[in-house]
């Protein structure tokens, strides 16, 4: 039961990827912060996670549980210092062209990791459907906007996803939305290979799963290394596509891979 | 000319105020430098009018939206917002905006400790300064020594020039292809310049708009040919991964001075040669 005035020790409670409002803490000593808990901002914090579902692959939401208050709440923290990084690079942001950016960026970037606000099973919605398929079932060519986790640049490209089902299929969409799901966070292309092929893989059960992605990375080709043509190809394969190699190149084909 | 005030302070140059950014290094002072070759207001430069002497070079080539007079400075000797950076003032930044950054990979609800986002803030920061670079290099010290006298009279073009920028509006990528062309007047310019021109300017918080502008710009008044036309064509990265989410559409602007205005023939002829294809 909360108090009127309580205190929690959030250093552990940072371990839940909890946003914290900066005006609720208070710095006590010096790795020390304390949480004020009031009975108007209590209910900001589910710091119990009471109500998280069982997820897809141990599948990270973190965002899951945000209100409107705690969205806009970000919003604010990260427009107030894409101001200050506007100030850093040389620009004055009171020109017009500026006054508004650090709300856009800001508003930009939680689109680009919206990925963060949705499990999979959420995704899923129960488009499991009962059929008695055989053969490969192949989505290609899904477009994929995704932002690389070290340097914060996009990186862009398709997506192609096959499976052998075992009398369970799963709706086309629902693919394209499980690539949307992960793709929209901050990624390497190599877990979010794994991720989408493991997501397919836990909710239909099929015979194997492949994923194939190739991706043109905007911090090598704006920057770095500056390669212009460059493109990147990552692949999962799992179940009988990892063990047959018919299967495999039959994939790769129907995918126009080879 | 040198400030009278004995007490000497580093002040921003693009807002005339004493920079906070700096207030940790509280001893870093410098003299402000003042631009020697201001044109049409040296009737009016005081030295205490420190904010007139700066105001019209820093931004970003915008201020004509807001004044009815024609722009009467030229692109060449337009200040670099950069340009006076010493390494500790270029280190001072990459440390403010890895702070800025950690904090909004905090706000993300993502845990910038775990070890894949442990250095993010840092590389963010200086992939963020580098593709802003064009604000650390001057027109003017790219072309001054690539300028030829040369009796060519037909039309040169360098096409397909790869370009990325920065949305000014979202801090999103686009990129693309420019074709640049000119027709001399005696006077020819070095060819690799014209794309260092395009770099200048597209490493910056753009407009697509504004950066054709500003190519075609700098080129007329670098060799001041009989005619300039300069074609962009863009991906929109904020148009693509967010709002409209329009994966092919592409944006093309253009900017034709002198004989390219005026003649419909050449004109024509530069769009052949210089078309650019699809990427």
């Amino acid at each position: 039961m909360i108090s009127n005035c309580d205190c929690i020790n959030i250093t552990q409670g940072k371990k839940q990827n909890i946003f914290y409002n900066f005006d609720d803490i208070k710095k006590q000593e010096e790795n020390k912060e304390i949480l004020i808990l009031t009975e108007s901002n209590v209910d900001q914090y589910d710091l119990h996670n009471e109500n998280r579902r069982q997820n897809i692959s141990d599948d990270n939401a973190l965002r899951e549980n945000d209100t409107q208050t705690v969205h806009d709440n970000r919003l604010k923290t990260m427009t107030s210092f894409y101001k200050d990084i506007l100030i850093s690079i040389g620009e004055d942001p009171t020109r017009e062209g500026l006054l508004k950016t650090p709300k856009r960026a800001a508003e930009a970037m939680l689109f680009f990791t919206k990925g963060y606000e949705q499990c999979v099973s959420d995704v899923l919605n129960d488009a499991i459907f009962e059929e008695k398929c055989e053969n490969m079932v192949i989505v290609k060519d899904i477009d994929i906007y995704s932002l690389c986790e070290h340097h914060l640049v996009p990186f862009f490209g398709k997506v192609s996803v096959g499976y052998l089902p075992n009398a369970k299929v799963i709706g086309l969409s629902k693919i394209a939305r499980i690539v949307e799901v992960y793709s929209r966070r901050l990624q390497v292309q190599e877990r979010l290979t794994r991720q989408i092929a493991e997501a397919i893989q836990e909710a239909v059960q099929p015979r194997g799963v492949a994923v194939i992605i190739e991706c043109a990375h905007m911090c090598m080709v704006m920057r770095g290394a500056q390669k212009v043509n460059s493109r990147t190809t990552t692949s999962a394969m799992l179940g009988v596509f990892r063990d047959d190699h018919k299967s495999r190149e039959e994939f790769l084909s129907l995918a126009r891979f080879t | 000319m040198t400030s009278q005030s004995t007490d000497i302070v580093f002040i921003d140059s693009t807002t005339s105020r004493e920079c906070h950014l700096f207030e940790f290094t509280s001893k870093l002072r410098t003299i402000m430098k003042v631009n020697q070759d201001l044109p049409h207001d040296s009737v009016n430069l005081t030295v205490r009018s420190v904010k007139s002497c700066t105001c019209s070079n820093h931004d970003n080539g915008d201020s004509d939206r807001n004044t009815n007079a024609p722009r009467k400075y030229s692109v060449l000797d337009e200040k670099a917002l950069r340009e006076d950076d010493t390494k500790l003032v270029r280190d001072q930044r990459v440390q403010t905006m890895s702070r800025s950054y950690e904090i909004i990979l905090e706000s993300i609800g993502e845990d910038p400790t775990r070890q894949g986002l442990l250095k993010t803030p840092k590389r963010a920061a200086e992939a963020l300064v580098f593709f802003t670079k064009g604000y650390e290099q001057s027109i003017r010290e790219i072309v001054s020594d690539a300028i030829f006298d040369e009796d060519c009279e037909n039309m040169v073009v360098v096409k397909e020039i790869d370009m990325y920028s920065l949305c000014e509006h979202h801090m999103v990528p686009f990129f693309g292809k420019v074709s640049v062309g000119y027709l001399p007047n005696k006077r020819v310019l070095g060819l690799s310049k014209i794309a260092r021109i395009v770099e200048v300017f597209s490493r910056r918080l753009q407009v697509q708009e504004r950066l054709t502008r500003q190519i075609a710009e700098a080129i007329a008044e670098a060799i001041k040919p009989r005619g300039v036309a300069v074609i962009v064509e863009c991906l929109h990265m904020c148009m693509i991964m967010r709002g409209a989410q329009k994966v092919n559409s592409r944006t093309t602007t253009s900017a034709m001075l002198g004989v390219f205005r005026e003649d419909p023939k050449s004109r024509e002829e530069f769009l052949s040669l210089g078309r650019i294809n699809p990427f």
